[in-house]
């Protein structure tokens, strides 16, 4: 009796495996506690089901709806809070990823690589109705990927009651912001998340400015991912004046200020200046100071403090199941002026429509300066092996920060990253 | 009792004693084939609908062999296993047979699909509009039962009709002031809602020319286009620009002569070759010891802490005279109520040097997080928090299942509080907690948010990017395969077939120990 | 040990448990709270943010608070029937795998199960094609794939449990005549009120706090848990400016989980001597 009891459950598990495994056309079908009622599987044809993250899914609903109306169809908007990119691939390959996504430019590389989208065919009217770093950073391998509606990159954000000028140099402002502290105004000389693994993203204008460089170009002018210059003597010598700028020379960059807490204790005045993108705006003025915005300066002499562009994007998914209407929505509806306006009032970055920027600009003079901050930015590669160097370089600046050699640390993450590249 | 049995179940060997049936057996057997009827009402359909045959015989016999199981007399360990071990297979145990069956892969971003999908990819990325042509306004409609496309070049408004077959001009079209056709002889136009719901036909058509295909783009536009790049099945390449990219199967890249490969890549397999990679990777050897090291410290620590300090809470709080353990042990499962990864967020906040309450609660300047000392002792002490509720919660539990007399006559012998303890109920209780103890050791050996969310892994040495002082194996190998270019599952599976092959191992052993208390108990 | 130097103890880790919890309770009625606050007390004293959640157009907090509580008692019960059976069987019967059966469970935790997202999509995607009710996006589905965990730990826990229940007690049933379903219902399990007082808490708040599997699982806004929904407040730029609603939000997660342990306090500390004593 015990062999057989044996027996039957291992028929029975060995099948159910089978069925789970068989993928293609099994499924688990023993679901033994159901009783809900049988419903018809949607065949989709006139169903557009578009993902986003949490932030814009309220947005995105009403001009959603207005289109399905006008189409005859129904728009399901779908709401992703983690791993939103990683999320969108896997679905995507088994067949349940959405047909319209709404993410970050520089996963363009990465989505084009898993041929999870299409490209996007916009008119040359169209294109020229974007803004230049826009269009430049949907722009992949000589194709447009993406139909973008939000710029974002950050910029030096000044308590006017506490700084009244805009510094010229970043001397000046480390030297205001020391004055102020040592009057007991402020706690902090800047606000700029550095954390205790870095922020390459916050960092780099900085960086950039002492003269360091991520990547080498190619001939048309894209990042080269076989030109990692990390350990450069250029980008030696931008990390040594991180090194001044850190805990053990000037005190303006510290591990101890965080993503977490950055914004708020410029908020709370405790802090003159604050480096940080449109995305800070709502908790600087809910705690009520003044303020202005103003391109992050550069060291005397220095080179240009180039921040990374972001650009909020539409994609038109691969394997979506009705591509016909993805495109139409990416291609001609969300590139309409109102959409990026309604986008704009539900999360304000600046629009990356001309037009909508400047009937923005009327209401709101701070996109327009971020936007000025911005314009000879450095849109984020989306090359794919941007992802081996966000976390080494990271890391690499809180080591200097903290009054590590360097040398020492350049070194390491360079190579780190032409270790991870070869892989 | 044989009338209500199927066939097949029938008893073959020496029958047990027979037993009368009663009303709950025949109501638990009518029970069983009423659950089982409304279970394949509701499952078969739309497995017909869908002509999942396989799928269908899959559950004909799955059901059969559940039915019978549950309506023979014989079998009774598995009537009370199967349930639970349905439920544990598909969603346990198949996760973890795909696992290892990708470590035998290259799955990962850039080879998530077949080859097929990656020439797709390829000829439809590398469509650029034809120089110089119209970008036409698109109406779709119907001649007969074929769709066309009805298309207006925005600067002539001319209209011409594409089809399969090409293009031919159209005559006598009405268009409205989108450019858009409105009606045309002999066509019967599409409404939007009525083109919508024909999406994938439309973009299913593609209209040759002489320069390349048109295709819909949207519902409302179309443009001339010709994929630069093309697949041949002859030679097994894609070619175009001028260069050709012959098929590698090994590495699943199209790759040309002077060894770059086309971005979409596609899913092979590559036998041993990522648990090479696994044993020969530097950063991994490298490291191993000291990181292996500091992870069984981690597990063991995390075990040791949180056990001793929910055992002695609740130990405290198991007397009758003890006032206030309502109160007491709501207070003390909050932690565990919360979820963790807000109060992971919250701990590393709290820890740090200059913003955070612990330094400042305590006058202290340490900068917690950011030396290897007090990092390590940081995240021991967050996941003591997170863990010794569930320790109490599960030893005051226990601890009732311990009758009071024994306790009591150990003392009345003479020993002391101490000795009761150790003599009495600590061996009874870990008769019940051992397996638990050893599965949270293995839970916290590989405890990734514990350090993901709090010390990320930091700190990190100047001239070590990689492996940080509370790293553990899972986060710093993981980081190597998820941190170059995007994610190499492959790659990670067998690392985690490795993890597993440790962890399995050492609590394998601390397994076979529990046995004869076990014997001793049962 | 004294009654006094046992409530100093109990005292001093209930201030260790609740610390960072004061932290948050302070984040959530200070209106201008922020993650980055550095002091306990508020800068002012407001329900403001609990308001916020309650008002709040994005976020369904109503819904989720109902869909959590659904999941988990639902899940947690039947997971507990199918953890309970097994562990009877594990128990108090001998078959050839057992021993192996049991090791089987205890291993099969301790894989790391990192790309079970993958196979939760190979799974439901099929799933929600043919039986919608089921699918992606529905609490059921969710109670479905939580069950595959139910058998884990919890049969051993309470399989341990069951190895104290004196033997004589069934055996004594059986001799009278009951079947192994009348032992388990009537004999067994009012025996181990306590044990399944205790695991149905881990499982109800397990279930509560996961969100790594439901976040994946559950896209509506409004077919969201607690935990789920949650964490897209924090997520990404929006940690800060989302912090108060945020740890309001977190202190009333705690409410389904009290009240659960208020209600199984009884049985947890009743005692299996007096049960063996009624039984």
């Amino acid at each position: 009796m015990r062999n057989r009891a044996l027996g039957a459950a291992a028929l029975a598990t060995l099948t159910l495996a089978a069925t789970a495994c068989g993928g293609g056309s099994t499924a688990p079908s023993a679901a033994p506690t159901g009783s809900a009622t049988a419903a018809p599987a949607d065949k989709g044809g006139g169903r557009l089901v578009i993902w986003a993250d949490p932030n814009r899914v309220k947005a995105l609903k009403p001009f959603a709806d207005q289109f399905g109306t006008e189409n005859g169809v129904s728009v399901e908007v779908k709401e992703i809070s983690k791993d939103n990119q990683q999320t969108f691939l896997t679905a995507s390959q088994q067949g349940s990823g959405p047909d319209v996504m709404v993410g970050a430019h520089d996963w363009i590389g990465n989505l084009v690589q898993n041929g999870a989208i299409d490209p996007v065919n916009l008119t040359e009217e169209q294109k020229a109705a974007f803004s230049g770093i826009a269009l430049k950073a949907v722009t992949f391998d000589g194709q447009v990927y993406a139909a973008p509606y939000a710029v974002e990159n950050i910029a030096l954000i000044r308590n006017t009651k506490l700084a009244p000028d805009a510094p010229a140099t970043l001397e000046d402002m480390v030297a205001k912001g020391k004055e102020l502290k040592e009057a007991g105004k402020v706690k902090e000389i800047l606000c700029l998340p550095v954390a205790q693994k870095g922020d390459a993203f916050h960092v780099y204008p900085i960086f950039a400015a002492g003269g360091g460089s991520l990547f080498g170009t190619t001939p048309s002018g894209d990042p080269d991912p076989k030109k990692v210059l990390l350990g450069s003597a250029e980008s030696v010598k931008a990390f040594g004046r991180l090194k001044e700028l850190g805990e053990k020379g000037d005190g303006a960059l510290k591990t101890s200020i965080t993503n977490e807490n950055y914004v708020a204790t410029f908020a709370g005045g405790r802090c003159a200046f604050l480096i940080s993108g449109p995305w800070a705006m709502g908790d600087v003025k809910k705690g009520g100071i003044s303020y202005d915005i103003t391109p992050v300066p550069s060291f005397e002499g220095g080179k240009p403090a180039t921040p990374f562009v972001g650009v909020q994007s539409f994609f038109v998914a691969a394997k979506g199941k009705n591509k016909t209407l993805a495109q139409e929505f990416v291609a001609n509806y969300v590139t309409n002026k109102d959409v990026a306006k309604a986008l704009y009032d539900a999360d304000p970055r600046p629009p990356a429509l001309t037009a909508a920027l400047q009937e923005v600009q009327a209401a709101d003079a701070d996109a327009g300066k971020f936007m000025d901050a911005g314009k000879d930015g450095f849109p984020m590669p989306a090359i794919p092996e941007m992802q081996a160097v966000w976390e080494p370089f990271g890391i690499a600046e809180a080591a200097v920060v903290k009054g590590g050699d360097p040398a020492e640390a350049a070194e390491a993450a360079q190579k780190t990253i032409d270790g991870s590249l070869k892989n | 009792m044989p009338s209500d049995v199927p066939e097949a179940a029938k008893p073959r060997r020496a029958p047990r004693p027979r037993r009368e049936i009663t009303t709950a057996y025949v109501v638990t057997r009518i029970a069983v084939l009423a659950v089982t009827a409304a279970i394949l009402l509701y499952a078969v359909p739309p497995l017909v609908a869908a002509r999942a045959w396989i799928a269908l015989a899959v559950l004909g016999v799955v059901t059969a062999a559940i039915v019978c199981l549950y309506l023979t007399r014989r079998l009774i360990p598995a009537k009370y296993l199967i349930p639970g071990t349905v439920f544990l297979i598909a969603f346990q145990v198949f996760p973890i047979l795909y696992t290892v069956s990708t470590a035998f892969t290259n799955f990962g971003d850039g080879h998530r699909g077949d080859k097929q999908s990656a020439v797709t990819a390829i000829e439809t990325g590398s469509v650029r509009q034809a120089p110089g042509s119209p970008e036409y306004t698109l109406t779709a409609a119907v001649r007969g039962d074929e769709l066309v496309f009805l298309l207006v070049d925005p600067e002539t408004r001319r209209v011409q009709t594409g089809s399969g077959e090409g293009l031919a001009p159209l005559e006598g079209a009405r268009l409205g002031v989108t450019g858009k056709v409105l009606a045309a002889p002999g066509l019967t136009v599409l409404t939007a809602p009525q083109a919508a719901a024909r999406g994938e036909e439309i973009a299913a058509l593609a209209v040759p020319t002489a320069g390349g295909l048109i295709k819909a783009n949207g519902l409302s536009r179309a443009v001339e286009g010709r994929a630069a790049l093309g697949y041949d099945p002859a030679c097994d390449c894609v070619r175009g620009d001028g260069d050709t990219w012959t098929a590698d199967e090994a590495r699943g890249y199209f790759v040309n002569a002077g060894g770059e490969h086309l971005a979409q890549g596609w899913q092979v397999d590559v036998g041993f070759d990522n648990f090479a990679r696994v044993l020969t990777n530097p950063t991994i050897s490298g490291y191993f010891a000291g990181v292996f090291g500091w992870n069984v410290v981690f597990a063991l620590a995390s075990v040791v802490t949180t056990f001793a300090l929910g055992m002695g809470v609740a130990l405290a709080l198991h007397h009758p005279r003890m006032r206030g353990t309502r109160f007491y042990r709501i207070a003390l499962i909050l932690p565990y109520a919360m979820p963790s990864f807000a109060m992971l967020l919250v701990w590393r906040d709290l820890f740090n040097r200059d913003f955070g309450l612990v330094n400042q609660l305590l006058g202290l300047t340490v900068d917690w997080m950011g030396e290897p000392v007090t990092a390590r002792f940081a995240v021991i002490l967050v996941n003591l928090w997170l863990g010794f509720p569930y320790m109490f919660l599960v030893t005051t539990g226990a601890l009732q299942a311990i009758p009071r007399e024994l306790t009591e006559a150990a003392s009345i012998d003479g020993a002391s509080p101490w000795h009761a303890f150790r003599k009495v109920t600590l061996p009874l209780l870990l008769v019940a907690l051992t397996p638990l103890l050893i599965s949270s050791f293995a839970f916290n050996f590989n405890n990734f948010n514990a350090i993901q969310l709090t010390s990320e892994g930091g700190p990190f040495p100047a001239e070590n990017p990689q492996v940080g002082a509370t790293d553990l194996l899972i986060t710093y190998t993981f980081r190597l395969a998820f941190g170059t270019g995007g994610a190499q599952f492959g790659f990670a599976a067998a690392i985690s077939v490795f993890i597993f092959a440790i962890v399995a191992l050492i609590s394998v052993v601390a397994f076979r120990r529990t046995r004869r208390q076990e014997e001793v108990y049962a | 040990m004294r009654l006094a130097l046992r409530h100093v103890f109990v005292l001093v880790v209930c201030a260790f448990a609740l610390f960072p919890i004061v932290f948050v309770v302070s984040a959530a009625i200070n209106p201008l709270g922020t993650l980055a606050s550095t002091d306990l007390l508020p800068d002012g004293a407001s329900l403001a943010n609990f308001a916020d959640l309650f008002g709040s157009d994005v976020y369904p907090f109503g819904r989720w608070f109902l869909n959590s509580v659904f999941i988990a008692l639902t899940a947690s019960f039947a997971g507990l029937l199918l953890s309970m059976s097994a562990a009877y069987a594990f128990s108090r019967m001998r078959f050839r795998g057992r021993r192996v059966g049991l090791l089987a469970l205890l291993l099969i935790q301790m894989f790391p199960q990192f790309l079970a997202i993958v196979t939760i999509f190979i799974i439901f995607t099929k799933v929600t094609e043919l039986y919608p009710a089921f699918g992606f996006d529905t609490s059921w589905g969710l109670v479905l794939l939580y069950l595959g965990a139910a058998l884990g730990v919890n049969t051993w826990l309470m399989k341990g449990f069951l190895d104290t229940v004196p033997k004589e007690l069934d055996e004594a049933a059986t001799v009278d005549g009951a079947t192994h379903a009348q032992i388990f219902w009537r004999v067994i399990m009012p025996l181990v009120t306590p044990i399944l007082a205790v695991t149905a808490m881990l499982a109800f708040i397990g279930i509560m706090s996961e969100f790594i599997i439901a976040s994946v699982f559950l896209r509506d806004p409004a077919s969201k848990t607690l935990a789920v929904g949650m964490y897209g407040m924090i997520a990404g730029d929006q940690r800060n400016a989302n912090f108060g609603m945020f740890a309001a939000a977190t202190l009333l997660t705690a409410i389904p989980t009290v009240g659960v342990f208020l209600w199984l306090q009884k049985y947890i500390v009743s005692g299996l001597t007096s049960g063996a004593v009624k039984g």
